[in-house]
């Protein structure tokens, strides 16, 4: 089926002008397809987290063009990106994901309000998204009370609040020691096996490794793997 | 969740800092509401003052300028020269009536009350005077003295019981009814015996007059000017002389109030840069989860609004009890003594004016630093570690 529910088409981004001008992405064509679990991976300072930006609606791209589940969106405005991120996008990076002055709950809560759902709806929705993460025990947390596994975790029930279309994750396993990225994975390899839709960056090749799809970000480009582009 | 808590949730994260911008404001708008209740009660009392007196004019010495026009309203002691030939030619003008008063002062107990010299009957008609215990003076000449009801209660006075007025007991005959004014703290003599109390044989401080037709006023203020060479003042330009003393006072005092208000609100926004830096990070989170620039920019007008609602309402109720009980002790002060239990000076439209105003300041000094905030951009703030 090649439905897919976010398309990048000739996407370009830079940074400053002049001398100072950084060509971040300098032409990106993909296609995720439903329900996949794609990794990007690729050199550090290379246009991933850029790359994850401009999917999910964060920034603006020079030129090119995002489609999300059949809209457009490079070209909305700040007020309309919003409100997509809100509902149909669900980020998580590397670290300090969480407000740090709001529980666990509040912090899921806090994604729920900012789509209108109501109060009432709000209390008891929170508490099936970290009954799915495996933390419902610690609703009423402050983060400086969780381990960073758990904090993360946390993270990607917040993500999921909305039932976005798809899971937007920057590394956010790049601070975790094995063990709390073996149950960070857990979760999510449990969530694409339910259907959602995960764009993951990692350096991580183990991970990678799990991925229906991997992407190779060199240079602003998606590139061959290094392995690949040497047999070929 | 809703955006209040979200706000409520920041603002007592950093409790000291929270606690200390709350107390800077509430000061200032203590102060504030303090000088207005004060301000407010001083002009009340002096209009209430200027009734009680019940006249268009008063003729004062001559060359007496506002200083002892305030004098005759707060019952001060005065320059005392008007003679009694002077007296008599003013009586003497037709359609008006004159009343003498002989002003002075003396302590009681060590405290200062005012003693006043009055023809006795002229007096109590002309000040619609009614007992609440005791007798009236007898006669013109009579000894003894007819007290104020605040100052009977004040010192335990009743008919028949000592007052000491310059060394000299004398017989209380009775005390007036409330009127609301000075007179409440004042002991009344007959005009003869005042005079040879404070040596001032055939001199009077002031003569009130009351004009028998109002449109007049002008008219008998110059024919009181033909007869004697004194001063005339109507009791609107002693009222409107006052008030404008009065009027720069409170101005003083409310620039203090201002000032500190102003330094109240640089804290305001000192606190809420700090928040806008420490809190980057979680703008940028803030943002992606869905949270508009425009979202961003309200959630930090609230929480500077919020200062100054919990400031204005602190400093409000602080600033009225600082009047209730600053004014017993301003009453001690011989200058302002008639500023005695101004219930009224906790004026509800203040009170809610108060919270209002600094509600509007807080949040205009919250302007810039939400504008900063909302000016982040998704990805710097996201990237800000
Ligand atoms: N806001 C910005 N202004 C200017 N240059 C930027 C900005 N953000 C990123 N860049 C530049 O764009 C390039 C791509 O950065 P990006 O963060 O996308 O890399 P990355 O692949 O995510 O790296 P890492 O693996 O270290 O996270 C880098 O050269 C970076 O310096
Ligand atoms: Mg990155």
């Amino acid at each position: 089926m090649n439905n897919p529910v976010i398309t990048a088409r000739k996407l370009i981004k830079e940074y400053g002008k002049g001398a100072a001008l950084v060509r971040a992405l300098r032409g990106v064509d993909l296609d995720i397809q439903r329900g996949s679990f794609t990794c990007i991976v690729g050199p550090s300072g290379h246009g991933k987290s850029t790359l994850m930006h401009l999917l999910g609606g964060l920034d603006h791209p020079t030129s090119g063009t995002v489609t999300i589940d059949g809209q457009e969106i490079s070209r909305l405005d700040n007020k309309k990106l919003a409100d997509l991120r809100a509902r149909k996008i669900g980020f998580v990076f590397q670290f300090f994901n969480l407000l740090q002055s709001l529980t666990a709950r509040e912090n899921i809560e806090t994604a729920l309000m900012l789509a209108g759902v109501s109060e009432k709806d709000q209390k008891k929705r929170s508490q099936e998204l970290l009954d799915i993460v495996g933390l419902g025990d610690k609703a009423d947390a402050k983060p400086c009370q969780l381990s960073g596994g758990q904090q993360q975790r946390v993270a990607i029930a917040r993500a999921l609040a909305n039932g976005p279309l798809v899971l937007l994750m920057d590394e956010p396993t790049g601070n975790l020691d094995s063990e709390a990225e073996a149950d960070v994975m857990k979760v999510l390899m449990d969530l694409n096996r339910q259907g959602k839709t995960i764009i993951f960056v990692t350096h991580s090749n183990e991970i990678a490794s799990k991925a229906d799809n991997i992407l190779y970000v060199r240079d602003g480009y998606i590139q061959l793997p290094p392995e690949l582009r040497k047999a070929s | 969740m809703t955006p209040s808590k979200l706000v409520f949730k920041s603002l007592t994260r950093r409790k000291g800092r929270f606690v200390f911008t709350l107390l800077g404001i509430m000061v200032g708008m203590a102060s504030f509401v303090t000088f207005m209740a004060l301000g407010g009660s001083l002009k009340s009392q002096i209009e209430r003052e200027s009734a009680a007196l019940g006249a268009n004019l008063v003729v004062t010495p001559k060359g007496s300028c506002a200083y002892e026009q305030v004098s005759i309203l707060t019952g001060e002691q005065l320059p005392t020269n008007i003679t009694k030939d002077e007296v008599a030619a003013i009586r003497s003008i037709e359609g008006m009536q004159a009343i003498p008063y002989l002003a002075e002062r003396s302590a009681i107990d060590n405290r200062p009350v005012s003693v006043m010299g009055i023809l006795p009957e002229e007096t109590k008609t002309f000040k619609s005077w009614t007992l609440a215990q005791g007798d009236y003076f007898l006669e013109e000449y009579s000894d003894g003295a007819v007290v104020g009801s605040v100052l009977a209660e004040q010192f335990g006075l009743t008919p028949g019981s000592d007052v000491r007025i310059r060394g000299t007991e004398i017989k209380v005959l009775g005390v007036l009814q409330e009127t609301g004014g000075k007179d409440d703290l004042t002991v009344f003599l007959s005009l003869p015996v005042a005079q040879q109390l404070y040596d001032q044989k055939d001199l009077v401080s002031y003569v009130a007059v009351r004009v028998d037709r109002l449109d007049e006023v002008e008219l008998y203020a110059n024919k009181i000017k033909d007869k004697v060479a004194l001063g005339v003042v109507s009791d609107k330009q002693m009222r409107s002389s006052v008030l404008s003393i009065v009027g720069t006072v409170n101005m003083t005092l409310q620039m203090i109030a201002a000032v500190a208000i102003l330094a109240a609100a640089f804290g305001i926004v000192n606190t809420m840069m700090t928040a806008t830096y420490e809190r980057k990070r979680e703008i940028g989170i803030l943002q992606a989860m869905g949270a508009t620039r425009n979202g961003v920019f309200r959630l930090f007008l609230f929480e500077s609004g919020i200062y100054g609602l919990f400031g204005g309402l602190g400093g409000a109720v602080l600033g009225g009890l600082a009047a209730v009980f600053a004014t017993p002790l301003i009453s001690q002060n011989a200058a302002t003594s008639f500023v005695k239990g101004s219930q009224n000076s906790l004026d509800p439209v203040m009170f809610v004016g108060a919270i209002l105003f600094s509600t509007l300041v807080a949040m205009i000094a919250g302007l810039y630093p939400a504008i900063k905030a909302s000016k982040l951009s998704p990805v710097e703030a996201i990237s800000y570690e």
